[in-house]
């Protein structure tokens, strides 16, 4: 483990309109991390993780990226970008899985998961595709790469998905509730992708509602409660002895 | 009804078809060019900026497509400075005014069009743009004209159709154009319905060539949303 963490968000704070939804969180995720964030709907956490690149401007706080800390200024009524090459390049370093997969639905899965590598980062297209048809393989759909995404299972689209964000090599992956929209059968699918994925060391920032999941493949789970931290922890400290009676009733109606 | 008039008038409608071809291929293409950066200026973040697409689409969509080709015929050679200048060549001729005028009145419905269907693309399509890094540029030239443009085409085409239709107003600036063309046959025949029926008939071809153009265009386009399969549910 690296002394300076990966990511490092600190009191972040977001207000929409008169509510104030976060009201001061830190975190700090390490190479190797797998952070689960908990909470019931409404506690803030895809507010949060939404915050961390940005597709959400804070209202107030600092993320900090391998020691480097994102400029933001004061705009309208919240904090943006205040250089938006170093706003890219951070993004092109951060993965970011969304509850609906958001595939681009006029590509095929191949142009999907080669769209970033080969035009972002501009690689060479014959390196791009073997890595693209490589990591479909991985996620087990290498055999519909030529298919549009609505031809797929929304199981299949969010394991496309998730090959689309590994093939920009990121350092930190962002789950928004990659399971929320699937149908029950499907879910097992994804999952598996990402416990995998854990299992190779990657540093993952997840937002999910999968208790079981989260138990097992979780390095640290964190509980929010109306958009503050309220129990943080190993995931056996967490679900076997809750501290507060939040995280128990909490815990006690999710099982 | 004396229908040879129609055969031997043939060959000069179409000489106006042609015309009226050029019309609107010069208008739509000159339109669709000035239309993107219309559009896009339409949804700037910055008020400033907005203010001037939707002055000029409010004027252009908002008074008659004659009036406009009116005020570019006429009310250019008002002014001696248009009369002086290095464009009085092109402003003096009945044809460039109908293009202008026309490229002009297109534009602004075709920005709405762009604009309309720019707007259409989900949110989340876009965040995934953003997510990995890519540039405003990057985003626009990549994913979000290329998905646009397969929204745009069963709008676009249609106002392809009025553009044509509306082509016919260059007759009233001397210009012999399918209508104009027809009118000069009839002043001559003083057979009115066969000339026009004619007429008619090859507007309603052009449509078709467009409608088919546009069916293909859009089958090749939106080729990702699948065949339709529609069930027809069993009689019981």
């Amino acid at each position: 483990m690296s002394k300076i963490p990966a990511l490092e968000l600190n009191d972040i704070h977001k207000t929409f309109g008169d509510v104030e939804v976060l009201k001061g969180l830190s975190l700090k995720a390490y190479d190797g991390d797998v952070i689960s964030i908990l909470g019931s709907s409404g506690s803030g956490k895809s507010t949060f993780l939404r915050c961390v690149n940005l597709l959400e401007n804070p209202t107030k706080g600092e993320i900090i990226f391998n020691g480097d800390p994102l400029s933001l200024v004061q705009g309208e009524t919240d904090l943006v970008a205040a250089n938006m090459k170093q706003l890219t390049a951070m993004r092109q370093q951060i993965g970011f899985v969304f509850q609906s997969f958001n595939l681009w639905p006029h590509m095929t899965i191949l142009d999907n998961v080669m769209e970033g590598p080969a035009h972002v980062l501009k690689r060479p297209k014959h390196e791009v595709r073997d890595y693209a048809e490589h990591l479909l393989n991985k996620v087990g759909i290498a055999e519909k790469k030529d298919m549009y995404p609505s031809q797929l299972s929304g199981g299949q689209q969010q394991r496309v998905a998730i090959a689309r964000t590994l093939a920009m090599d990121p350092q930190v992956i962002l789950f928004d509730e990659p399971t929320s929209a699937l149908d029950p059968e499907l879910v097992g699918e994804v999952l598996g992708v990402m416990r995998n994925l854990a299992e190779e060391g990657r540093t993952m920032l997840i937002v999910t509602h999968e208790m079981n999941f989260a138990r097992e493949v979780s390095s640290e789970v964190v509980f929010l409660h109306q958009g503050l931290v309220e129990e943080k922890g190993t995931p056996s400290q967490l679900f076997e002895n809750p501290q507060s009676e939040r995280c128990k009733s909490f815990l006690s109606s999710a099982f | 009804m004396e229908f040879s008039v129609v055969i031997s008038y043939f060959p000069r409608l179409l000489d106006g078809a042609w015309v009226t071809f050029q019309l609107v291929l010069l208008s739509i293409v000159l339109g669709a060019i000035f239309a993107l950066p219309i559009a896009l200026a339409r949804i700037s973040s910055s008020p400033l900026v907005r203010v001037f697409p939707f002055l000029y689409i409010f004027f252009f969509r908002g008074t008659p497509l004659l009036v406009q080709i009116f005020l570019v015929y006429y009310g250019a050679s008002q002014f001696e400075v248009v009369k002086e200048s290095i464009f009085w060549p092109i402003l003096r001729e009945p044809f460039w005014c109908a293009i202008i005028a026309f490229t002009l009145n297109t534009s602004a419905y075709t920005a709405e069009i762009f604009r309309g269907a720019i707007q259409a693309i989900p949110v989340g399509e876009v965040e995934a743009c953003k997510v990995v890094g890519m540039t405003r540029v990057q985003m626009y030239r990549r994913i979000l004209l290329p998905r646009a443009f397969g929204i745009v085409l069963p709008a676009y085409g249609n106002e392809i159709i009025l553009m044509l239709k509306g082509s016919a107003l260059a007759s009233t600036i001397t210009l012999l154009d399918l209508t104009g063309m027809a009118r000069t046959i009839i002043a001559r025949t003083y057979t009115p319905i066969e000339i026009f029926l004619a007429a008619g008939v090859i507007y309603l071809v052009i449509s078709m060539v467009i409608i088919a153009i546009f069916k293909q265009v859009e089958k090749r386009q939106n080729r990702y949303l699948g065949p339709i399969n529609v069930k027809v549910p069993d009689k019981g």
